[in-house]
Parts: C-alpha cells; structure tokens; sequence
C-alpha cells in the first residue's frame, strides 16, 4: 500500500508510456502528455521507463502516504506541498507514512508528474496501464482510491535534474512541423495563413486534440477518405481550423492534415493552457529522427 | 511520411472491396516480414499507417524495406485467412430507434429491409472510431441513409446502425449519428478484452436474424 486519494483533483489519470500494438484494432496510444516530464520522473528513480505515473492536470489534487518511499514530482509547477511545506521539483524526495502531499493551483505549466520508485501497480489492460477515459478504458482517480507502489526498500540515490535540462514553459511556443500526409496538397496561399500566424489555443482541448483559434484557412475540401492519423499529426478542420492530434486521438480520420507535429514539441504543448499561443515552422525528417533517437537512447526507451 | 517514426501507404484513391483485400494482404505481410521494426499498423479504405522503431531503423532505410516487400509480393487470396463473423440482429423497432423512419423513407416492409440486411456477406473496410468499431460494407442500395442531422448522445452497446454504404455494430454505449436498425445480444464491449481482437480489416461479416424470444434468451436488453 502506497497512498491513500484524499482529494481527486480536476483531472488526474495514471499514465505509462502509452498503449503499441492494438492500434489496428482501434484502440488509441494513450499514455502520457508531457513526454518530457515523465522520463525524466522515471529516470531520477531510476525506474524502468515504461513504469506507471500518476498525472495531475490543474491540481486540486491530495494524497496521503501510507508507507515510507521514494517519490520524484516532475513537470508543471502546481504549488506542491508536503504538510503545507513548499517542495522541490524535479529531484528524488523521501517521504514519511503520514505525510500529506498536495497539489493545488497551477502557477507555471499545467500538467505535472508524481513518479514513485517502482512505479504505480494498477492493472494493466492491453499491455499498459495508461487510463483512457474517451474508451472507457480505466478511471480517473477518485476519492479513497488506494494506490499500489511495489514495496521497494533498496537503496535510491538522491538524484535531481541537471539545471541545463530543466524546461522553460513559456506561454507562446513555435512548433516544429514535419511536411506530411496531404502537406503538397495544400495550395501557397493556404500554406502561408497557417505559417504566417500565431495561433490561440482554444479551451475547448484535452488529452485527444489541441484545438486552435485564428484566422481561418480558406477552401479546405469537405471530407476526405479516413486514414490512419498519428501522434501529432494536425487536421485543418472544414472551417479552416487546426487541431493537433495527441495521445488519446483515435486511430483514423477523415479530415486534411498539413504535417506531423515534431513530439519533443508536443511535449512543451502539454503544459500550454488555452490562450496561449503556438505557431509552426518546418522540420526535416533527419533533424526530427536524430533528436528523438537521442532522447529515446538516454531514457533507455526502446 | 506521417510523422517521425511513421509513413503512410496509399493503394489507390477509390473505395472498393478489391483495393481492401489488397491492404489487408499486404498489412498481413509487412506484419510478418517486418515484425522487429514496425510499432503499429492501421489499414484503412484505401491507406496503411505503419509506425516503427526509429531506434532501429531511420526513415529512409523503412521506407526501402517496405518498398521491397511489396513489391516481392502480390496478392495471393487464400494466402491469408480472413475470417467469417456472424453476429445475431433483432431487428426490430423495440430496439431500432431509427427503423421505422428507415423503412418510411425507403417504402419497405420490415421483413424485406431484414432480407436485404442479412443477405449481404459484408467485409471489413476499416476499423476505427472506438475499439474494435468495425466500418462494414457494402450496403445495398435499397436501404442506404445518410447519417442523422443531429447524432445522438447515448446509444445503447450492441445497436446495429447504417450510414450510407455502410453499417456497423457499436461495441460499447456511444455518442453518434448512424440510423439505429436493431441490436445483437452479442457482448462486442471491451468489457470482455478478448472482444479488442475479434475483427481485422479483411474479414467479413454475416447478420443473422433472430427473433424477440431468441433475442432475450441470448441475453439481449430491451
């Protein structure tokens, strides 16, 4: 036994690193927002990186630790507290049976990660344990919920972050776009009202769309044939509109896309609240694949 | 491309049967060929999405193997077996909230709409919308209708709908917009996780008609 949900929060879901193989069957990537975050919780736990997470959107949220263990708190800044205490993010904390944690207003970002040495034990479905609330695949956390770590009483080095890694959540973003699916398609006019603004995130996104607000893309084409659409990918709606495909989107689609989201950007994205802004540049493949690979080879994700 | 670790793969720019089992053939052999590369695939109408591991292998050089294989290969039918799935349908206006407009608008009988709906062996186009939501085709003429203006908040698991050309199972309660034309006591809902797998793109369908007294004895709500 591990914690004990004293309060639930707005949103707060168990995450892993996503949901691979069943895609064809229809079932989505799930999985965590803020890729970054997430790693690097795992990491400084040295935990395996596939290893269950607790995600918390907002804040609002208190558990009460019923064991000793290990924890590390990544991501948005949500004001976390240990008994009214102020905590660090981003390094190894030791916490007490007893000690109350809590989460309560989003002060920078708005997604943070509560990693536990060993990882959340909850069942797992199709191979991980990544709640997806669009397909009714587990809960969101509720309250008197316990949460199951394994008991791990080995040694844990007291690691934080180098400060070099530590992410800068600015509210206006640039997204590095990679030229996809019907990208040609699209004609010069077209390309250069989606390139030559800033966009608004709108309220209306959430773990399967970022939606956006600007000046609309004019002439997109009604409908076109589903198709599988990727992590990242961004559909230009029939009112001229992006929105970019995230984690819980489903597995195919019938709207035009004009390019993939590069997904170290979609990471930054997960802590952007609405009314933040994002524009797009272009990325090559080769750029996109050797920053990705790098990142996957020092979080030892295979 | 479709993102940095995934292509995607167009057969053609017309639906047909044709081009599908053309898909799902060569979505069966890439899965096998390839297995330690690929992540995931999702066939659809006329397109395959593969994701892959870029740890392994970069774009160009997925890119060259897919290439290779398919054209190593062509189609070869009963190479692959698709199955054949039959699933009971009460249809009825108990359970078919949209049957009687239906048959209004198309000036049929109930038990010629049941001829038409049964008697077709429908294949698998894609999958899609939820888990295991499986876009069958093709519907016949005589029973087509467009999807309703405004869709539905709540339909029960288990209804059968059509929308256009095609029709559907819903597996689990959903929000959408099909005609609701009865429903299969069949359990299809993830509740039972075996149900995730039951369909592939390629396989075909069979409706068998049941009437109420076998609808509820195999378990069917009403």
């Amino acid at each position: 036994m591990s914690f004990k949900v004293i309060k639930s929060g707005f949103l707060s879901l168990i995450e892993d690193y996503g949901r691979f193989g069943f895609a064809q069957y229809g079932l989505c990537q799930s999985g965590v927002a803020d890729e970054h975050a997430y790693c690097w919780a795992n990491h400084l736990l040295e935990n395996h990186f596939n290893d269950a997470i607790l995600e918390i959107t907002f804040g609002g949220c208190e558990l009460k630790a019923l064991t000793d263990s290990f924890i590390v708190v990544t991501g948005a800044d949500l004001d976390f507290k240990i008994d009214g205490k102020t905590q660090p993010l981003w390094q190894v904390i030791s916490i007490k049976s007893g000690d109350t944690l809590t989460w309560s207003v989003a002060k920078n970002g708005m997604r943070t990660y509560l990693a536990v040495k060993g990882g959340f034990q909850t069942d797992q479905l199709f191979n991980s344990r990544s709640v997806t609330l669009r397909e009714q695949i587990g809960l969101q956390l509720m309250e008197e919920d316990e949460l199951l770590s394994h008991a791990n009483s080995s040694k844990v080095v007291q690691h934080s972050i180098p400060s070099h890694f530590l992410p800068d959540y600015k509210p206006d973003l640039t997204l590095r776009l990679l030229p996809s699916y019907q990208f040609d398609q699209f004609d010069q006019q077209q390309k250069e009202t989606f390139f030559n603004q800033r966009y608004a995130i709108s309220g209306a996104s959430d773990r399967t769309g970022c939606r956006l607000e600007g000046q609309r893309i004019q002439n997109i084409p009604s409908t076109m044939i589903s198709e599988g659409i990727s992590y990242g990918s961004v559909e230009i709606t029939t009112q001229g509109l992006p929105i970019i495909l995230l984690k819980d989107r489903p597995t195919i689609g019938g709207y035009p896309k004009i390019g993939t989201v590069f997904s170290l950007d979609l990471a930054k994205l997960a802590q952007n609240q609405s009314g933040s802004t994002v524009s797009f540049e272009l990325i090559d493949i080769e750029t996109a694949q050797k920053e990705r690979r790098d990142f996957n080879t020092f979080f030892a994700i295979n | 491309m479709a993102g940095e670790n995934a292509i995607i793969i167009y057969f053609g720019d017309r639906v047909s049967s044709d081009l599908i089992e053309k898909i799902s053939f060569y979505t069966q052999l890439l899965t096998d060929e390839l297995a330690e590369l690929i992540i995931d695939v999702v066939p659809s109408y006329t397109s395959l999405m593969v994701s892959y591991k870029l740890n392994l292998v970069n774009h160009d050089g997925f890119c060259q193997q897919v290439e290779q294989i398919l054209l190593s290969k062509s189609v070869v039918s009963d190479s692959y077996s698709f199955k054949v799935i039959e699933i009971p349908v009460y249809y009825d206006v108990d359970v078919g909230l949209d049957l009687e407009d239906l048959l209004n608008y198309k000036n049929l009988s109930l038990a010629q709409f049941i001829e038409i709906h049964s008697s077709t062996k429908y294949l698998v186009y894609a999958i899609g919308f939820s888990p295991a939501f499986a876009f069958l085709g093709e519907v016949d003429e005589r029973i087509r209708k467009p999807r309703l203006q405004n869709p539905r908040i709540k339909i029960p698991a288990g209804s059968v709908g059509i929308a256009d050309n095609q029709t559907a199972v819903y597996p689990a309660n959903s929000s959408g917009g099909w005609n609701i034309i009865g429903k299969t006591p069949m359990d299809l809902s993830l509740d039972n996780p075996e149900n995730l797998t039951r369909f592939i793109v390629g396989d075909h369908v069979r409706f068998i008609p049941i009437d109420k007294q076998q609808y509820l004895s195999l378990g069917g709500l009403l």
